[in-house]
């Protein structure tokens, strides 16, 4: 998740041709990719598309750093290998669909600046969502120096140690517990700001 | 373990459509019934505990690949209605990251928000009934896991037919190995094993998933009463003993 302020740099102060590129041709481009994905069921068509999205990250210059962000998926797939009673074509099949997809998000976030994505999503999503996506990505910026913080105070009181477990997880509970607390003090004052500076419901941006 | 970390294009078009559907009646109708003004005031709340769980999804227990979900202890503080808008913008945060398909947004949500929902019913129903506060919390926040995890099992069983055909698309896949010594039997291998099995799943899933019940239930309860000695008033519970 600390990858994620480098996503943002990436989008902000990235100059290769698909960071000056429009938000709403990447995101119609993404849509493309997730049409693939959908529809292609041979490995070739996504190994295919796998290396096309592989050479547009590299191209792109995006700090090598964030690629690890692409392969966090295949963890959580490795359980689905046990349904196909380890058939290797499913298996990749289902990997390469897993690294496409999460090769094109990632791709789309690290050369897009968010308010750009929530911009566009906003003429076809109800306001109400897309401040709320909005909100909750602006959130995790705040939670992370939140937590930041809490692991400092942590690691003086034990932190984490595979040989206290009960303490370990009353560590962790505390600090889950700290980051709400201060997550919702936060908001409170957000929302004390945004409505001073004029919040209806609705976020703008800049070229609305 | 019941987010669905399935990726695009292997649930069957209809499944993940109709999830997609009924995400957004639900949310439709939850907007509607929300007040304008309780909406705009609780947004700013909504994207924080939002945050927190998509924070709590980056914390990944590697060897039994579980997460916490906090859906259970940010369902008791946003409410239910509110928890449902919440999981389908944790949801749609976690696909921009790479973390669980675009398209099961909608499946995902709905299996959370069972959690959420759920849990919040069933902590107010121990907390009337037990009194205390960490029993509470770890069984409402155990059962409604259970719920949510059977609930995605359910949705990744409906696919059955659609991985089959993923399988048999390709015949035997690019590796084709001959190991057995006659045909007969080599047919009949490939069909035992060819066959799609939810079994093996399950008995995978629910062990691991197990584990993950009791550690959410634990880490949640946990974390209910260290807001209970820090800020009660968040809970909204009676004052009663703890």
């Amino acid at each position: 998740m600390i990858q994620l302020s480098y996503l943002d740099y990436s989008a902000v102060e990235g100059k290769s041709f698909l960071h000056r590129l429009s938000p709403k041709l990447k995101i119609i481009g993404m849509i493309f990719v997730l049409l693939g994905l959908v529809t292609l069921g041979n490995i070739l068509g996504l190994l295919l598309l796998y290396g096309v999205l592989l050479a547009l990250f590299f191209i792109s210059r995006i700090p090598t750093k964030i690629f690890s962000l692409t392969l966090y998926p295949l963890i959580f797939t490795i359980l689905f290998i046990f349904i196909s009673g380890f058939q290797i074509h499913f298996i990749l099949l289902v990997f390469l669909k897993v690294l496409c997809g999460s090769t094109g998000v990632v791709l789309l976030l690290a050369t897009t600046p968010y308010p750009s994505i929530f911009s566009v999503l906003g003429r076809v999503l109800p306001s109400s969502f897309v401040t709320a996506l909005f909100l909750t990505y602006r959130s995790i910026f705040i939670l992370l120096n939140i937590l930041e913080e809490t692991r400092h105070a942590l690691y003086f009181r034990g932190g984490f140690q595979w040989r206290h477990p009960w303490r370990s997880l009353i560590n962790i509970s505390n600090a889950f517990g700290h980051l709400i607390i201060k997550g919702i003090d936060a908001s409170e004052k957000m929302y004390e700001s945004m409505v001073l500076r004029g919040f209806k419901n609705k976020i703008y941006y800049r070229r609305d | 373990m019941s987010h669905i970390h399935l990726p695009d294009g292997v649930l069957p078009v209809w499944l993940w459509g109709s999830g997609f559907i009924v995400a957004i009646l639900v949310g439709t109708i939850l907007f509607r019934l929300t007040k304008k003004e309780e909406l705009t005031r609780r947004l700013p709340l909504l994207g924080m505990m939002a945050a927190v769980m998509v924070l709590g999804a980056a914390v990944e227990i590697v060897p039994i690949a579980y997460h916490v979900n906090l859906t259970v202890i940010s369902g008791i503080l946003l409410g239910p209605s509110l928890i449902f808008l919440a999981t389908f913008v944790v949801n749609v945060i976690l696909a921009l990251f790479g973390h669980g398909g675009i398209t099961v947004i909608g499946l995902n949500t709905l299996t959370l928000s069972v959690e959420g929902v759920l849990g919040y019913f069933l902590f107010r129903l121990f907390w009337k009934v037990l009194k205390r506060l960490t029993p509470a919390t770890f069984l409402a926040t155990f059962i409604a896991l259970i719920f949510s995890t059977f609930a995605m099992i359910g949705v990744v069983s409906l696919g059955t037919s659609h991985y089959e055909e993923l399988i048999h698309k390709e015949g035997k896949g690019i590796f084709e190995f001959h190991l057995s010594k006659e045909k007969g039997d080599q047919h009949d291998g490939e069909k035992k094993e060819s066959e799609i099995n939810i079994k093996r799943f399950i008995a995978i899933v629910v062990p691991l998933g197990f584990i993950g019940w009791m550690l959410e239930g634990v880490i949640t309860a946990l974390i209910a009463r260290y807001i209970y000695r820090l800020r009660p008033d968040l809970l909204r519970l009676e004052k009663e003993t703890r």
